[in-house]
């Protein structure tokens, strides 16, 4: 009795993790996927829009609000240049720069990840060492020092976040290499003599593949976040160049003149990154499922 | 024992990997006495202080001076200031850090805990929607955006706060706030599904059967088994912070030690950037190595064997 009493507190009083329901979880996604599309092409519209120039300074129409004049549809900055070109060609350099890091990401995670569950053994234990160092190096701090001895500049910043951030790519590249190295499709071809590499390639990667891809996109978001915020602190794109990051810290100076400079950006970074986040939403549920039943 | 034994070892490894990393990378940003002399210094007065500096010995009788003098507590002088030790500089600016740092997450964490203990006492839905919803939100705008947002509704606009630099405790308000906020998400996220994991165990239904009442189970008996994984993110989290709430301080002007880094870093300065650097180096070591023995301390299925 008192058993059957407990069970039913449990039911009612403590709420079951609910999951949003497949169609729920399904549009939120989509709906996310769909405004970093729009904030995309709209970037790639801004560049080809007539009016187009992140640069030229206008003192006559400076300060302007967004709305207010057709020639700048989102108003000007301090110095009168358009806000709207500004942030997009602040998107443009931002989003590009993130691609370059999760590209890097994900080859280096991928490579090391196959080498260390395929291989196994000495390998695995080597790149399980170097794994260790790089989470123990905080990626600012090591753009920070590096910074300071070479200068600020983006090929540096994609180097050190490329070369600090490919963790989660290699454990699950590992984990499927692990598991996938004595099935049968994969002992067949070696007993027929085919070599590792060609084995790796053929089999095994294919079904790799697709997980990295998974990662890179919900690695996404992070990598802005990280990047905008080295870039608002000068570690990265050098001004007059605008990334999204630069043209906050940009606006923080003049907030009280003109709010919009320093709204914009930040806008758009919120965007880019909620977007991918509930994007990816639809993926990080079936990711953390057990491997699914491979043909 | 032994376990504390080892762990402590291999923290003394790592901080010594971290000091030469230092070394090598201090001797990569050349020599200093360019920077330390006027614009007008010939290159034999430059050659002559790099020389008196020790710069121009060999390598490995450098790095043998370089270790003593850490062990002494020196880490050189500031190149742009050459009256004051770089240490100095850094170690002056250490508390406003560690203040912000500590206050913010200890807000975070208790908050955090509060709202998850809350959610699963009362079982509402809307409240954990709320949570929810609030920290995809919030995890979703950058810190340094969030800080500026805060300043520009509750400085510029409403005029309630200081919006820059240190004067006093409602300078407090804006910084905390916004490192709390993502604190608290974080947290109340992973206390969320920990908990939801408990509701399940035997444990839960053996105190039900007791006559525990739910909100008794929840508090003294899910909560601290629960409370373990969240252990180990707060422990590396409380760490990072302590050693970088450099992006918030930035916005804020805050007196700490991750604007004295920009700063040096802006300014080429790498004796104070070096200083800097193990000072992050060596909280960040400490901290985890606390943390971990604490784990096995409040954990005794974690062997300490």
């Amino acid at each position: 009795m008192t058993d059957t009493v407990a069970m039913a507190q449990v039911g009612t009083a403590a709420p079951r993790r609910r999951r949003l329901s497949a169609r729920q979880g399904r549009w939120l996604s989509t709906c996310g996927g769909l405004i970093v599309v729009l904030v995309i092409l709209a970037i790639i519209a801004v560049h080809l829009w007539p009016g187009f120039d992140a640069f030229t300074q206008d003192l006559a129409h400076a300060r302007l609000g967004p709305f207010v004049d057709p020639k700048h549809p989102l108003g000007t900055d301090v110095v009168g240049r358009d806000l709207l070109s500004r942030v997009a060609a602040g998107g443009q350099t931002t989003l590009l720069i993130t691609a370059a890091i999760v590209l890097v990401n994900f080859v280096v995670g991928t490579v090391l990840g196959l080498l260390a569950g395929f291989f196994g053994g000495w390998a695995d234990n080597v790149i399980a060492l170097v794994t260790d160092v790089s989470l123990a190096l905080p990626a600012v701090l090591l753009l920070i020092a590096l910074s300071a001895i070479f200068g600020p500049s983006a090929l540096l910043m994609i180097l050190v976040l490329g070369f600090t951030h490919w963790m989660s790519f290699a454990r699950l590249a590992r984990a499927t290499a692990l598991s996938l190295r004595s099935r049968d499709f994969v002992m067949a071809p070696r007993m027929l003599g085919a070599s590792s590499a060609r084995i790796i390639r053929t089999h095994i990667l294919p079904h790799v593949l697709p997980q990295m891809f998974i990662v890179a996109v919900t690695s996404i978001g992070s990598v802005i976040l990280l990047q905008a915020g080295l870039d608002y602190l000068g570690l990265g794109i050098q001004p007059p160049d605008p990334t999204w990051g630069g043209l906050v810290l940009e606006g923080q100076k003049y907030m009280r003149l003109s709010p919009w400079q320093v709204i914009l950006p930040g806008l758009a970074i919120f965007l880019v990154v909620g977007g991918t986040t509930f994007f990816s939403q639809r993926f990080t549920a079936e990711s953390t499922q057990p491997l699914r039943k491979v043909r | 024992m032994s376990y504390v034994i080892r762990r402590i070892l291999q923290a003394l490894v790592t901080l010594f990997v971290a000091v030469t990393i230092a070394f090598v990378l201090g001797r990569m940003s050349g020599k200093p006495a360019a920077l330390i002399l006027t614009e007008g210094a010939t290159a034999q007065q430059i050659d002559e202080l790099n020389g008196k500096l020790g710069f121009n010995d060999p390598i490995l009788g450098q790095y043998g001076r370089y270790l003593a003098g850490l062990l002494h507590g020196d880490f050189g002088v500031s190149y742009r200031n050459p009256g004051q030790s770089a240490i100095g500089i850094i170690l002056e600016r250490l508390p406003a850090t560690t203040t912000l740092a500590l206050l913010s997450f200890a807000i975070g964490l208790v908050l955090a805990v509060v709202a998850a203990v809350l959610v699963h006492i009362t079982g509402s839905h809307t409240l954990r929607a709320l949570f929810v919803w609030s920290g995809a939100l919030r995890s979703s705008v950058p810190d340094f955006f969030f800080g500026v947002l805060l300043v520009l509704i509750f400085a510029v606009g409403l005029g309630w706060l200081p919006s820059l630099g240190y004067t006093g405790l409602p300078s407090f308000v804006l910084p905390v706030a916004t490192i709390a906020t993502a604190q608290f998400v974080l947290y109340v996220r992973l206390l969320d599904s920990a908990l939801s994991e408990q509701t399940t165990a035997e444990y839960v239904r053996t105190a039900y059967a007791r006559g525990k009442s739910h909100a008794a189970v929840v508090a003294t008996e899910m909560l601290p088994n629960a409370f373990l994984p969240i252990l180990t993110v707060a422990g590396l989290n409380l760490a990072g912070l302590l050693g970088g709430t450099i992006i918030v301080e930035q916005v804020f002007s805050w007196p700490g030690m991750g604007v004295a880094l920009i700063n040096a870093v802006s300014q080429r300065d790498f004796a104070v950037v070096q200083a800097g650097l193990l000072v992050v180096v060596l909280i960040f070591v400490v901290v985890n190595v606390v943390v971990d023995l604490l784990y096995s301390l409040i954990d005794p299925r974690v062997k300490l064997a």
